[in-house]
């Protein structure tokens, strides 16, 4: 990174720090620290929904995924219109209603205080944990990128969003969200042009997409059902719209944004704005992933986009190896450019018969060179046996550093700490407003003055934050944490959704079968889990169904 | 917290009307899709 680039990531940063601290000045009330004191508009809930949402590794993984995969993630969002409908029709004019500063205080209206603080609770411990690794993501890209000290980057990602949470609160986060999307936006835009701008003369926007679609990268709809396939328009539709609908209903990171509106309608057009926004915005970020693929078909691409690993196999015994692949790495790429023009010559001649044996090399070549990817990670494992062996993470950085100009380069590690912000600052202020609504407030000392639990408030946010780094900095010794708060979230989200599908739609369901049910199901998922029963994915699902019918069968029978 | 019909956009009668809106938008995106997809492959 150059001296601009450090100019222009500190400026922005600073600047975002600063207008969210000037913009929240005078947050004295429960309601103004936690809720933005319910005044803001539409555009101002449905950005900071958006920004919440995406985080570092959604700009760092999914252009990645582009490049790897093609476009077919795309897919895995088309459930999420239809959870900001049922949202919009259920859950927002309840908590509205219920005047409620989280979704648990909810859950005691409805059943009980012991479904309250169980469901925040587990909230609690999911959450706190996965902030963490959201910390830790991004921040482990970043350091082996750049070469930056892992501890300090946690540090910065998990620290620098603290100063203006902590002062501000919901209403700096949700300003700061607005700004952040902005410069998102225009810094992917900006990314996006230049990179066709890097292809070679003659080769347009068009020609990109249709060198991209004979590549087999814009296989945008799926529709065949197939359970093992991960992305397909019917996995997109249903279980992306569960896994939509218990992530923005039941999560507080996204609930205690969506509380922040004016009235109940300005929520709803909020929550509507991101379920029409949403899937252009997915795939225009991985349009920028598929233009980078089309931009390496052009040029000579490493072996492995994760230089450091590369870098420590040059130097082990397994360097000749290593030496060979990266011959064989370079023969390929050289047929790959031959095929690709080729290609690029049929499809202006408009010969269908030269297309089609182009578009065959260019398969073959794609095959073959993932093979030999696969070898260096082979290789990369044995040398390093703690090593990431994925580079889908390292795809985008690494062609931003070689190829983009300095100052953008700035820019877009910005964008990569901007989006890491908005989402752990949300993340910050839903764990404190859990901690001091539903715990302190609840069930420690209700006589507070306004003025002294915003104060607590403040200290809880500190508290989680320092807790956040300090999961990062743990993730960063333990590898196979990660894994383990992945599974840990898995634990808990089928549980919770389940209790708040009983609280919305079984109304004949009480407190006390929900809360036992809530238990059992937990215990089970548990020992599923414990016993290696299925994969952890299906938690989620098995939580929540497991709730609904424990419940119904406590309620027909115990306590009827 | 009062919820009326004046937080619709102007050309919006109904929120029936509008969740109709963000569906037909989803759909047409996949269609939109789809035509893309087999247009370049």
């Amino acid at each position: 990174m150059s001296v601009l680039d450090w100019v222009v990531l500190t400026v922005t940063l600073a600047g975002i720090i600063l207008y969210g601290i000037l913009r929240s000045r005078g947050s004295r009330s429960m309601d103004d620290y936690l809720l933005a004191g319910q005044s803001l508009p539409w555009y101002h809930v449905g950005l900071s929904v958006m920004a919440t949402q995406a985080s570092a590794i959604t700009f760092l993984s999914t252009p990645g995924q582009g490049f790897a995969d093609g476009m077919r993630f795309v897919q895995f969002y088309f459930g999420l219109p239809l959870a900001m409908v049922v949202l919009s029709v259920t859950f927002v004019p309840i908590f509205h209603r219920l005047k409620v500063f989280t979704a648990y205080e909810f859950l005691e209206d409805r059943f009980d205080a012991r479904v309250r603080t169980l469901t925040a609770g587990l909230f609690l411990l999911q959450r706190g944990l996965s902030t963490g690794l959201s910390i830790y993501a991004p921040a482990i890209i970043l350091s082996t990128i750049l070469g930056w000290n892992i501890y300090l980057t946690n540090l910065l990602m998990g620290g620098i969003v603290l100063i203006y949470t902590v002062t501000g609160g919901t209403k700096a986060i949700s300003h700061t969200h607005l700004q952040q999307m902005v410069i998102i936006t225009l810094a992917m835009g900006i990314a996006g042009y230049l990179t066709v701008k890097l292809l070679p003369e003659g080769i347009g926007f068009v020609d990109a997409l249709h060198v991209a679609g004979k590549a087999g990268r814009v296989n945008l709809i799926d529709l065949k059902f197939d359970p093992n396939s991960r992305y397909n328009i019917w996995s997109g539709l249903i279980g992306g719209f569960f896994l939509q609908l218990s992530y923005f209903g039941t999560d507080q990171s996204q609930v205690g944004r969506y509380l922040t509106g004016e009235t109940i309608g300005q929520s709803r057009l909020g929550l509507l704005m991101n379920g029409l926004l949403k899937v252009p915005m997915q795939f225009l970020i991985l349009l920028v992933g598929v233009l980078v693929f089309v931009f390496y078909q052009f040029n000579p691409s490493p072996t492995f986009f994760n230089k450091q690993e590369t870098d420590r196999l040059k130097a082990s015994p397994y360097a000749r190896q290593y030496q060979l692949a990266e011959i064989k790495h370079q023969n390929l790429t050289t047929q790959r450019q031959k095929a690709v023009i080729d290609m690029q010559a049929a499809l202006k001649t408009d010969d269908e018969a030269a297309q089609n044996v182009a578009s065959n090399t260019l398969h073959e070549t794609d095959d073959a060179l993932k093979t030999v990817k696969a070898d260096v990670a082979k290789l990369i494992k044995q040398n390093n046996p703690a090593a990431d062996t994925n580079d889908v993470n390292y795809i985008f950085l690494r062609f931003v550093l070689d190829y983009l100009p300095h100052g953008l380069i700035g820019l877009l590690i910005a964008v990569i700490f901007i989006a890491s912000m908005g989402s752990i600052a949300s993340a910050y202020n839903s764990l404190a407003s859990t901690t001091v609504v539903d715990v302190y407030k609840r069930l420690i000392n209700s006589k507070c003055s306004d003025t002294q639990y915003v104060a607590i408030s403040r200290w809880s946010t500190i508290g989680w934050g320092i807790f956040c780094i300090v999961v990062a900095q743990f993730a960063n010794q333990l590898g196979s944490m990660i894994e383990a708060v992945n599974i840990l979230g898995s634990l808990f989200y089928g549980v919770i959704l389940g209790v708040f599908v009983v609280a919305f739609y079984v109304k004949s369901i009480g407190g006390g079968a929900t809360f036992w049910a809530a238990i059992i199901a937990e215990v089970l998922v548990v020992a599923s889990w414990y016993f290696d029963l299925t994969a952890f994915l299906w938690l989620n699902v098995i939580g929540c169904l497991l709730v609904v019918g424990i419940a119904w069968i406590l309620q027909r029978t115990i306590y009827r | 917290m009062p919820e009326n019909t004046t937080d619709l956009p102007p050309f919006v009668r109904s929120w029936a009307q509008l969740y109709a809106i963000v569906i037909g938008c989803l759909v047409l995106e996949m269609l939109l899709f789809y035509g893309l997809m087999r247009w370049l492959s």
